[in-house]
């Protein structure tokens, strides 16, 4: 894939993405937010064969599709899942971040719900009971609105 | 009591909404109904009552357009831009010619030369953008071709500022200081203005906006080189998205204003406009189309293309309007009348050939593919 950057002074920047097949791809992003999407076939140089255009949210969107962020083909690693305003967040316990040894009770965080830990060789330990002790290497299934998940993330691994 | 401008604007505005409104069933830009709502006015219209708003609107038209296209985005132009730029450059000595075949003196050949030389980039993004033809090539060539002529027309401003002697000092001297300032306190400024509130921002680049003009103007520079150079500043301060986010609104709502001043006051600055004036005018008009064709062809663009690109160029406005007003002040009515003759003529004529182009160009060459199939719009 060849992707080329030019400024449009006054109206924003355009990419021009070649694709292995041939085909090309113009985008614009305008200062505005705004994007403007033509789509050329191999060969087709003058008239683009489709245009689309997104507003700034639904071209984010599209953009974490297809990144594969939005709908994930696979839970692994720190997968994200996002469900409106909501935010699941799978998260590792690195041997010596603050939150191995501690109790789950300690790390409450308004908001985010621990739903399940992880532990290599063991069965699923689902809604974890307070004096659980977590380890290094847990692996942690935390759900609720970002700002919060994020706010627990950051105590468990600072 | 209610103050007279504010009756004076609320029937201004009216009457622009409405021309905006009309020209959009036809699928048409709004600017030019500006300047015919104006013309249709005339005398009738109290241009007194509604300042300062349209002389504002140009000042910050001036402002965005350094904020866009200031010498820092040379840089980012390939050199196919910057040679279909070189051609289209060549219009300024001719058109310089012109007036000195017409009669004129260097000086007042040289502010007709920059009259028939540049286009209007203000003008022209906005048919780019409400046109939507920011993905297509030629506007990125066009767009380039701007960038070079609004440097040149601003070099050109501060040697010809209005006060012969005093004017030329003053205003190479401010240049060079805010050069400086933008140079040696960038760093320090730009980390300052990222803790402002958007508020605070709006108010001082209004402030500054307002400051540089009147103090170009009290040294007998131009006093629209003065917001030119506050917008480049700020772009160099990294604040090119904010301000044009924050300035956006209050500046379209100006300039809609002053091109309604323009249109009622073209009336009578062109009586006593004779056949010298309207065919300089219409010279002006033809004289950059075989560059331009020329400057497109030379950019990389395909047959059709290099016509749309010449065809983009055609609207004159903002730095027109700024040399002619200098013109004036110098006593060269001709000049003068040529450049409101100019952006009254090259608007609406502009914009109606940049709608039509790609029917009558496009059609004749591959029929039905034209139709594009549109997926998706919005907004």
């Amino acid at each position: 894939m060849r992707v080329e950057e030019v400024i449009l002074p006054g109206v924003g920047r355009k990419y021009t993405i070649s694709v292995h097949s041939g085909d090309r791809i113009v985008v614009v992003v305008h200062h505005s937010g705004q994007r403007e999407l033509q789509y050329f076939e191999k060969g087709e140089l003058e008239e683009p064969a489709a245009t689309l255009d997104l507003t700034d949210e639904e071209a984010r969107e599209l953009g974490a599709i297809l990144a594969g962020v939005l709908f994930a083909p696979e839970a692994v690693g720190d997968t994200r899942a996002k469900l409106a305003a909501e935010t699941m967040e799978w998260v590792k316990v690195a041997p010596g971040s603050p939150g191995a040894g501690q109790r789950v009770g300690d790390l409450a965080t308004p908001g985010a719900h621990l739903l399940a830990v992880l532990r290599e060789g063991e069965a699923l330990l689902p809604n974890p009971h307070p004096d659980t002790v977590l380890q290094a290497g847990d692996t942690l299934v935390v759900a609720g609105p970002r700002a919060a998940v994020e706010r627990f993330l950051r105590r468990v691994s600072a | 009591m209610i103050h007279p401008s504010v009756e004076a604007f609320g029937l201004a505005a009216a009457l622009l909404a409405l021309g905006a409104a009309l020209v959009h069933r036809l699928r048409l830009p709004p600017l030019p109904a500006y300047l015919l709502v104006g013309l249709a006015l005339g005398g009738r219209l109290e241009v007194e009552a509604l300042e300062p708003l349209p002389s504002l609107g140009l000042l910050l038209l001036l402002f965005s357009v350094g904020l866009e296209f200031g010498p820092d985005r040379l840089g980012q132009l390939s050199h196919r831009v910057l040679r279909a730029g070189v051609w289209d450059a060549l219009a300024l000595p001719l058109g310089t010619g012109l007036g000195l075949l017409a009669g004129l003196e260097w000086r007042g050949a040289l502010l007709l030369g920059g009259i028939l030389y540049v286009s209007s980039s203000a003008v022209i993004v906005k048919l780019i953008l409400d046109l939507r033809r920011a993905t297509y090539p030629e506007s990125e060539v066009v767009l380039g071709v701007l960038v070079f002529e609004d440097l040149v027309v601003a070099a050109l401003l501060v040697l010809l500022g209005p006060e012969v002697g005093s004017g030329l000092l003053g205003g190479v001297g401010l240049a060079l200081a805010y050069w400086v300032v933008a140079r040696r306190l960038g760093p320090l400024l730009s980390r300052a203005v990222e803790g402002f509130s958007d508020e605070l921002v709006l108010l001082t680049g209004a402030a500054m906006v307002g400051g540089s003009a009147a103090l170009f103007h009290v040294l007998g520079a131009s006093e629209g080189i003065g917001a030119f150079l506050c917008g480049v500043v700020a772009a160099g301060l990294g604040l090119r998205e904010r301000l044009e986010r924050l300035f956006g609104p209050v500046r379209d709502l100006g300039v809609a204003l002053f091109f309604l001043t323009v249109g009622a006051q073209a009336l009578g600055l062109l009586q006593g406009a004779g056949w010298l004036a309207a065919s300089l005018a219409a010279l002006g008009l033809l004289l950059k189309l075989p560059l331009n064709l020329r400057g497109a062809r030379e950019a990389g663009l395909s047959p059709k293309r290099q016509h749309y690109a010449a065809l983009y160029l055609i609207p004159r406005g903002e730095f027109n309007l700024i040399l002619g007003a200098l013109a004036l002040e110098q006593g060269y009515t001709l000049v003068a009348q040529v450049a409101v003759m100019l952006v009254l003529a090259s608007i609406p004529l502009g914009s109606l050939l940049m709608r039509y182009a790609p029917d009558w160009l496009g059609r004749s060459r591959r029929p039905g593919s034209s139709e594009v199939q549109r997926v998706g719009r919005s907004g």
